[in-house]
């Protein structure tokens, strides 16, 4: 589209190539990433609109326009609700967690001592496990009977095996956090640590000389100095959370009953009950969400990526 | 910074035990794809180290072998009935295929626009490369419900046309990793300066001659690391595997098929995992010099 806008001031010769299809003119350049995010991308968006305008009957399979009838659903749907309140908690707890351990651990090992590029190599291990994997990981080690991880809560008196974390309403969504946080943490840690790799020497001498100690030298200097890495983490990292699908799929299935139940997962839920324009709607709910949000959060923190 | 010796020590201590409770689950996976029955199952105490290492489920998954088969030749009892669902050998193909071909789809697109968006100024650059990084951030579930439409009326899911289902699945696959390589590779064509472009062209060398002989060996490195996350983004994906493709499964899909209501297959689940992970710690290693680059989609350096 921005393509087209600037063809239009060409003035071609005759029996050339017209300009814009010259390798001079960025639009052959971009044709077929434009065309591939049209395509598969916008058009289904386009699409989704459309669909979430109509009242699909999910016997006979009819699509009828009703404007108002989806989204006037979705606002009084108490799940959407309580799914809405399910994914804010799960992000808001997690982006906390993640971004406090990774600052914490990215100070802890950047070293150039021997070893240490070893420790960090491994710290990055994590975040190539697909999330799938790694939430049959985490069912594993948290299975009521024989999980690792619920029986050492269990001698800990931290939990009961009457009540298996992921089975228990209250707790489950702890459960699926916990394989988030041991997935995403290695990605803070990384950005945080490429953050303090490229602080400037100067302040830190000059408070060092005036008898600041480490810990005001973190939070007047290491801190402020790190405010656009860690909003640009903070930004990527949220909008990723907001959409959780894999780990509260596989883990719980939204269960029990809708205790961890997501946004998109709820999404999915009602579309494998066949109410596709339903299940568009809440999906374009959650995007109208992420986009209201992130750019917000963009204005406010002035960052851009 | 220079600390006290015993500082350090502890240092070092606490450094270890935290990677190393990070690495915890994976060992501890790689260990339960080793396990008998038995030791994975021990109501009474929670077993490990003490069993004897069994290769029974990387046979299974990896080899495509019946339990049966492997009972008789062990001569021990080991379950009963066919094993047929746990052979992986075509999942991983699948998995391989789809994210090579996605890859290779996504790196040559994205190697074009990145370059115009990095040397060629033009009105709306700004709003395109602002229209790539939405594209980025949308939930892949907001279009799954018109994908499966129109994939259903041109005839290209799985079970219309099995080729054309690999073809879909592989398209869809590049457009998720397309705005993560258009700016990733647009932050490696910056970095080389555009004087570079301007002297192939004053001594007389087309844009394309400019793009593939000049520029384009100087960014190779970049290129590479931005192929490597697209294969392992790929390897990984989850949800439009799960909602596009029925007899096509990828490994992320396929493990979850492995719980069922009479139980779960906690030795196949391990094997099948601990080999889904390995190919992505060896390419994660390659790139390590990129990978802050490319998980803040070009927009940090290190």
């Amino acid at each position: 589209m921005v393509v087209q806008a600037s063809n239009r001031q060409e003035t071609r010769k005759p029996f050339a190539l017209p300009r814009f299809l010259t390798a001079e003119h960025p639009f052959p350049w971009l044709l077929p990433a434009t065309a591939m995010m049209v395509i598969f991308g916008i058009y289904p968006l386009v699409y989704a609109i459309w669909l979430s305008l109509h009242k699909r009957n999910v016997v006979t399979r009819a699509n009828v326009f009703d404007p108002a009838y989806n989204w006037f659903k979705v606002l009084h749907d108490e799940r959407v609700w309580n799914a809405l309140g399910n994914t804010l908690i799960y992000t808001v707890i997690a982006l906390i967690i993640q971004l406090v351990l990774g600052l914490l651990i990215a100070l802890l090992l950047d070293s150039d001592r021997k070893g240490y590029s070893i420790l960090r190599a491994l710290m990055t291990l994590p975040l190539v496990v697909p999330p799938a994997v790694t939430a049959m990981m985490f069912l594993l080690m948290l299975d009521g009977s024989f999980g690792v991880l619920s029986r050492s809560l269990y001698a800990l008196n931290l939990l009961s095996p009457a009540k298996p974390i992921l089975a228990n309403s209250s707790t489950a969504l702890a459960g699926v956090l916990l394989a988030d946080i041991w997935q995403w943490t290695p990605f803070m840690v990384l950005i945080m640590m490429a953050g303090l790799r490229s602080l400037p020497k100067e302040p830190f001498e000059a408070a060092a000389i005036d008898g600041a100690t480490a810990i005001q030298a973190f939070f007047r200097l290491t801190l402020p100095l790190m405010s656009r890495v860690i909003a640009i983490a903070v930004l990527i990292r949220g909008i990723d959370l907001f959409r959780i699908f894999d780990y509260v799929k596989v883990m719980t299935d939204s269960g029990p009953g809708t205790a961890t139940e997501t946004l998109t997962s709820y999404s999915g839920r009602i579309y494998f009950t066949g109410e596709f324009t339903y299940a568009s709607t809440i999906a374009l709910l959650t995007l109208i969400i992420v986009i209201v949000v992130s750019t917000i959060f963009m204005k406010l923190f002035r960052v851009k990526l | 910074m220079e600390q006290p010796v015993h500082l350090q020590r502890l240092r070092d201590i606490i450094a270890i035990l935290i990677v190393a409770l990070f690495m915890f689950p994976i060992a501890w996976w790689a260990l339960t794809s080793i396990k008998p029955m038995s030791a994975m199952f021990n109501k009474d105490k929670v077993v490990v180290f003490d069993f004897e290492p069994t290769s029974v489920n990387y046979r299974v998954v990896m080899l495509g072998q019946s339990r049966s088969e492997i009972a008789i030749e062990s001569g021990s009892t080991f379950g009963v009935g066919g094993s047929s669902s746990y052979d992986s050998r075509r999942t991983i193909l699948d998995s391989l295929l789809i994210a090579i071909g996605s890859t290779t789809l996504t790196t040559l697109i994205a190697m074009l626009a990145s370059y115009a968006l990095s040397r060629m100024s033009f009105r709306g650059r700004d709003s395109y490369l602002n229209w790539v990084l939405g594209q980025r951030f949308m939930p892949p579930i907001a279009i799954i419900v018109p994908l499966v439409t129109m994939y259903k009326t041109v005839g290209m899911r799985d079970t219309d046309n099995l080729y054309l289902g690999y073809v879909g699945l592989i398209l869809m696959h590049a457009l998720i990793n397309l705005p993560i390589a258009i700016l990733l590779m647009k932050s490696f064509f910056d970095d080389v300066p555009k004087d570079v472009d301007e002297a192939a062209m004053i001594d007389g060398a087309t844009r394309w001659q400019t793009f593939g002989k000049v520029v384009m060996p100087m960014v190779r490195g970049g290129m590479a690391a931005t192929a490597v996350l697209c294969f392992i983004f790929s390897w990984t994906e989850f949800l439009l595997s799960l909602f596009l493709t029925t007899t096509i499964r990828t490994v992320p899909v396929k493990i979850t098929t492995f719980v069922t209501s009479t139980g779960s297959e906690w030795g196949f689940i391990s094997a099948l995992g601990t080999a889904a992970i390995v190919p992505g710690f060896i390419f994660i290693l390659l790139v390590q010099k990129h990978l802050v680059r490319g998980l803040t989609l070009g927009s940090l350096k290190e």
